[in-house]
């Protein structure tokens, strides 16, 4: 089926396959891998890209369903040479190891942002609720938008006893 | 995805009903995608044709009315239910349940409508729609019928829809604005989870009704409960309306026991 | 070395630095070998199998051969390789008989995913049920069903391990010291318990993923998330008996590992796919439901300690039985038994200890190497149980922990002797306490409690590690300086999220005197670019990989320095060097540049002198010894770090439920190269040590199906399990022989966590909880000491936790 899309500022005009999904139709048909599959049913959140302004399980949407849509993958975050604040803000903060989620999760924080340019905490952890990390155990990606937004509560450093 | 199906996007309500009329024996309506999907993919549900209702203009609208009340469409999200002036001044019960389901991306997408007819026990949505006196809007190429909810589970992840019939749309009534109540979802994590047990209390003026989550096999209303009623002895009416079971999430016992503690936590609040 | 410079006079180490492969990751740029493709790349799809033990009686792929796109299929049949670390007792694919649910029986490569998947389904297998063996207790009875009949007949270290053929006991370790028996005699108090934890998947997000080209002359190429590109390479060559030079592992950027991907995994399978395709490349990537059946997991732990007490409590006698649950397969659990073994008592001192651990083959999913490598597993049990002999004898389990605890001048359970360099776990335990304000309740705490009707509970836990290796691990760092003056890295050490890379870079840095920013370590590892490490694991990277590249830094100073000597005719000796240059210490206007000599000095009159600047460091664990069969004695800790945390916890007294309220860890880790990585390790193991302690496990009904093998079910915590609050703290005792005096710590955030939570909730309202993981319904059921839920072998869900019901209970 012929669909047309605007992925990261670009149209893109294919003829995808009807059950395929958004995530696959990104990462095979559009080339943009860093979209990532963790268990395909919506549970970890590492396909998170923005569809229409809303950020969602690239695994559980059609691909066909997208045709006319705008949407965002982590390709599109940087503003050419330069990270976008949100990038540079995981990257002070240490919010990244092993990297596999960090795409989705970039997203989800992206989708908050538009809607809440100064969250709390609380509001920062139910934004990416539904991303999976195993490696960073979250914290230091919270503070990475805490960074990023002046959220004036403090921080944790490493102490030396 | 593994199995084969073609995707129909039809563009007005007609060409909606009769694409489900056309394939009501191998076709599947496609609104959020979030149990559809997983299901195509794990081979539970084998669609020839997934019909997308998402295409047909102001499907998922939320509009309230003094006359009608509010009314969502079928491709509703639960994120449009909260992003909803409507729905949050007027619906906070809704809200509440809303903001218990998984997480905000699937949040995202998950539709009210899906949810519901989807009528798994563990739904989040049924509790209020039950609770608030909700009605379901059935449509079909043979026209409209109205069911309350009370009447929409038929059993374990069935409901009254017939092939070829939509949840065309959600209707609670403008009475139950003044509810107010507190939906008590028990989960394994403080993350996204399906529920253990889920207990929603709303009061109305002097009347009480409970709706219950995966303690049955559909979602249980509950009205038999008064404000006269002691907490043990609302626990006991509450309890002997519902039948949970023992699985990997937790023993029967232990749902039993929480559903008392909540029925009187909630009872104990309004009073 | 160079342990005692202080941090004022180091411009790198200890200090906060970047990371220098994060920004890749950021944009998506990082590839994964999940995102690689290659021209004419095939598809894999596994038939696996739904029974935890049948015969294959019948396989017909006939349909599925002849399917469009299908270009393989291959059963087990055809394949005569056996597989295994320790002991090699495991084929690609079942043959004969099929030994856990999920396990791989056919395989099938096809040019898309949808082709394979349909020929998958078209394969009929026929299967001849046999009663499984489960519980890893019920596998010990004499008329237990065997997994392995033939074990007598499998190759395996024997240096290492005893497996008894006959039986279901792949491996018994055995450690005595002492007395035991006698010091029971001497002992005022005895106290005895059993502990028990299920299976847990390490959930990397990244589920395995390998492509692998089978070419021409038997010439082999292998793309693979995987922890140790060397350590595949020779199982694979061990496997298909084909020599090293053939094979080439490359590993590119890896979505998480902790342990489940520290040997081999789905390489050899795709492997023997592309060679019946004629070389053309397959790539198999596991599902998230087959990364938790078909790909191992975490082994389960049954753990006996019976210890003997002093009056005045100290610890005088302990005697410790490990039953741990390998499995279909022994894997790594073989050597989780007896890396165990010779830890299993915790940082504790004492005198006269038994240790029997075993490795029992069982019907189910098997185990590998975790983070912790069994560490977390049996420090549930001792820290549990030292808290329960406390109170038990009247003590306070703060006081009593330190009463035991190992010091300079202790031993541990192989007789090695305790220095104060090796590490300081007083401090720790002390450090933890304090973080928590153990033993009372705050103004603020008790306020808490008043109003939200919760009552509160502290608990303390230690924790000690040392890495899990060979005695003679060596591990090798090459230097190579470019044409401008900065330095590659190549290291065969992986870096799959924890960091080291960036503590590598500064540790280089550091010691050529170079600013950072020329300084490269190249991520990717391939086996026939980088030298040679083990593996990636065991806590052992940054002290050892340290260690080489200070040896590489001050090789390529001295190659540099003899170029420079001849060029400038000085002697060495009189050299001194900067971050752009060497000059001569006397006459400064002396010098020749670093990038002048870097790929060969040219002179004046065109001479050439010198080549290409590399430097070479090797670094072997020095000192370690084989332990003794029977006593366990003799020396297998390179290094050993200590930790503690301190945990606060608020618990419903009508529901079980709780939240963790704080976490305060400390960690001995002699210096903190990184402390921004050190903190992510902390918090990160942490909160996968959190998972294991109040969610995580796996599910099975009687007949060993999974019931849990997808995030529905297998849950692990989210944001929003977050503590309210963390705090994380180290204690630097220098390791006299680590890089800049450094340890590792990769592992130990995740040891001791879910034994400090048991202590603070069973603190907060006496539930009294040995086995995990924690749910509320468990802390409900043992606050009103009702039969605890099987975790493990479910009937649905009741079950004894000792046994299957309807076989004994063990004696």
């Amino acid at each position: 089926m012929k669909i047309k899309l605007t992925v990261n500022g670009l149209i893109y005009e294919r003829d995808c396959a009807e059950n395929k999904t958004l995530l696959r139709f990104l990462r095979e048909d559009l080339g943009l891998t860093g979209t990532k599959e963790g268990c395909g049913m919506g549970e970890c959140g590492a396909c998170t890209v923005i569809l229409n302004g809303h950020a969602v399980n690239s695994c559980m949407v059609l691909a066909v369903e997208t045709d006319g849509a705008v949407i965002h993958t982590i390709e599109g975050e940087a503003n050419g040479p330069s990270l976008s604040d949100i990038q540079k803000a995981f990257e002070r903060n240490h919010a990244v190891q092993c990297g596999f989620c960090t795409p989705g999760m970039v997203m989800s924080i992206k989708e908050l942002l538009a809607e809440k340019p100064k969250p709390d905490v609380a509001e920062i952890k139910e934004a990416v609720e539904g991303n999976f990390c195993r490696c960073t155990g979250y914290t230091q990606i919270v503070e990475a938008v805490m960074d990023l937004t002046g959220n004036p509560e403090k921080k944790g450093e490493l102490k030396h006893v | 995805m593994f199995y084969e199906f073609r995707y129909l996007a039809p563009r007005t309500v007609a060409e909606l009903t009769d694409a489900l009329d056309q394939h009501r024996d191998d076709g599947k309506f496609l609104a959020g995608g979030t149990d559809l999907i997983p299901n195509i993919r794990n081979g539970v549900m084998k669609p020839k044709f997934v019909i997308d209702g998402k295409k047909v203009p102001d499907s998922n609208r939320i509009s309230f009315s003094e006359r009608d009340g509010l009314i969502i469409g079928p491709a509703a999200t639960i994120n449009d239910v909260l992003r909803s002036r409507d729905a949050r001044d007027s619906y906070p019960i809704l809200c509440g349940c809303a903001h218990e389901l998984a997480s905000h991306q699937i949040r995202n997408r998950a539709t009210v409508a899906g949810n519901v007819v989807n009528a798994s026990p563990c739904s989040d949505m049924a509790p209020a729609l039950l609770c608030l006196g909700a009605r379901a809007v059935i449509r079909s190429k043979a026209g409209e019928r109205t069911v309350p909810f009370t009447e929409f589970f038929a059993g374990v992840k069935k409901t009254v829809l017939k092939p070829g019939e939509y949840l065309a749309s959600i209707v609670i009534p403008s009475e139950s604005r003044n509810a107010r109540g507190t939906y008590l979802k028990l989960k394994r994590i403080a993350g996204h989870d399906l529920g253990i047990v889920g207990v929603l209390m709303v009061r109305h003026g002097d009347s009480i009704r409970f709706g219950v989550s995966s303690a049955a096999p559909t979602p249980v209303l509950v009205e038999s409960v008064t404000l006269k009623d002691s907490p043990d002895e609302a626990a006991r009416k509450v309890l002997a309306s519902v039948s949970p079971i023992s699985d990997v999430r937790g023993t029967k016992e232990y749902r039993e026991h929480m559903i008392g503690v909540y029925v009187r936590r909630l009872l104990a609040e309004v009073k | 070395m160079f342990e005692d410079i202080k941090p004022a006079d180091l411009s790198y180490v200890g200090k906060k630095a970047g990371r220098p492969d994060m920004v890749e990751k950021l944009t998506g740029e990082a590839m994964f070998v999940s995102d690689m493709e290659l021209p004419g790349m095939l598809h894999a799809q596994l038939k696996k199998s739904p029974y935890a033990r049948a015969r294959i009686k019948h396989i017909d792929t006939t349909k599925a051969a002849s399917m469009p796109g299908v270009r393989a299929v291959v059963i087990g049949d055809e394949l005569d390789y056996h597989i295994g670390l320790y002991i090699v007792d495991k084929y690609i694919l079942a043959k004969g008989e099929v030994r856990h649910y999920g396990e791989a029986v056919a395989a099938v490569a096809a040019e898309t995913l949808e082709q394979a998947r349909a020929a998958v389904e078209a394969i009929e297998v026929e299967y001849e049920p046999l009663p499984p063996v489960l519980h890893h207790m019920d596998a010990l009875k004499p008329d237990a069903p065997l997994v392995h009949p033939d074990l007598g007949t499998y190759s395996f270290v024997a240096a290492a391990f005893t497996p008894k053929p006959g039986t279901n006991v792949a491996n018994h370790t055995k450690l005595r010291k002492g007395d035991v028996e006698k010091g029971f005699e001497q002992s005022e108090y005895i106290v005895e318990r059993e502990y028990s934890c299920p299976s847990v998947q390490h959930v990397p997000m990244e589920t395995h993923v390998a492509i692998v080209q089978w070419g021409m002359g038997d010439k082999i190429t292998i793309w693979t998330s995987a922890q140790s590109p060397f350590t595949v390479r020779n199982l694979f060559c061990n496997a298909f008996k084909l020599p090293h030079i053939n094979v080439r592992v490359q590993v590119p950027y890896v979505g998480g590992g902790f342990g489940g991907k520290a040997g081999i995994g789905v390489e050899p399978l795709c492997a023997v796919l592309s060679r019946k395709a004629n070389g053309k490349p397959v790539k198999f990537q596991a599902s998230r439901e087959e990364e938790f059946s078909l790909l191992p997991c975490r082994s389960a732990l049954t753990y006996h300690i019976k210890t003997g007490v002093s009056a005045d409590g100290k610890i005088i006698a302990q005697k410790m039985t490990m039953y741990w649950d390998a499995g279909a397969y022994a894997d790594y659990a073989v050597n989780v038994t007896r890396a165990s073994g010779y830890s299993a008592a915790g940082p504790y001192e004492i005198p006269n200890a038994s240790v029997d651990a075993y490795t029992i083959y069982t019907n189910k999913p098997y185990g590998t190497a975790y983070r912790g490598f069994g560490h977390v597993e049996f420090h549930w049990a001792v820290e549990r149980h030292m808290e329960l002999i406390a109170s038990a004898i009247g003590m306070d389990p703060l006081e009593f922990r330190l009463k035991n605890a190992l010091r300079p001048g202790s031993k541990t359970l192989t007789g090695e002797e305790i220095l104060t360099s090796t590490g300081n776990v007083v401090k720790c335990i002390n450090e933890a306490a304090r973080m928590i304000d153990y033993g009372t309740l705050t103004p603020a705490e008790q306020a808490r409690e008043k109003q939200t009707g919760w009552k509160i509970g502290k608990g303390v836990a230690a924790l000690h590690k040392a890495p899990a290796m060979p005695s003679f691990t060596a591990t090798a760092v090459v230097l190579k300086m470019n044409e401008d003056g900065s330095v590659l890295v190549n290291i065969a050490l992986t870096d799959y999220g924890q960091g080291t890379y960036a503590s590598i870079r500064q540790i280089v840095a550091e010691r050529l005197g170079f600013s950072i920013d020329k300084i490269k370590v190249a991520f990717e590892n391939d086996t026939d670019r980088d030298p040679y490490d083990w593996q990636t694991v065991a806590s052992k990277g940054l002290i050892m990989s340290g260690n080489a590249a200070i040896l590489a830094a001050e090789d390529l100073l001295k190659n540099a320095y003899a170029v420079a000597a001849e060029a400038l005719r000085a002697n060495p000796r009189d050299l001194g060097h900067d971050g752009d240059k060497v000059f001569v210490r006397h006459h400064p206007a002396l010098s020749v540049k670093f990038s002048a000599m870097a790929v060969g000095l040219a002179m004046p009159n065109g001479n050439g002198i010198g080549g290409p600047l590399i430097g070479v460091g090797r670094y072997i664990a020095q000192g370690l010894s084989n332990l003794d069969k029977e006593t366990g004695e003799g020396n297998p800790a390179l290094d050993w770090t200590y930790g503690a945390h301190g945990m606060i916890v608020e618990v419903n007294e009508a529901t079980g439920e709780y939240h963790v309220l704080k976490v305060g860890s400390v960690y001995d880790v002699g210096r903190a190269i990184n402390p921004e990585i050190v903190r992510g390790q902390a918090i990160g193991g942490m909160m996968q040590g959190l998972g294991t302690a109040i969610c995580e496990g796996y599910i099975y009904d009687q007949q060993g199906r999974l019931l849990n093998p997808s995030f529905t079910d297998n849950k692990i915590p989210t944001s929003k399990d977050l503590p309210m609050e963390i705090e994380c703290a180290v204690v630097e005792t220098p390791q006299i022989d680590g890089p800049y005096g450094a340890r590792g710590v990769g592992e130990h955030s995740m040891i001791s966590v879910a034994a400090a939570l048991g202590n603070a909730i069973q603190k907060a309202t006496g539930a009294e909880i040995m086995h995990m993981p924690m749910r509320f319904e468990d802390v409900w059921r043992s606050m009103r000491n009702k039969e605890p839920v099987d975790n493990w072998i479910t009937k649905s869900p009741f079950g004894s936790c000792r046994s299957a019901p309807e076989m004994h209970r063990h004696e």
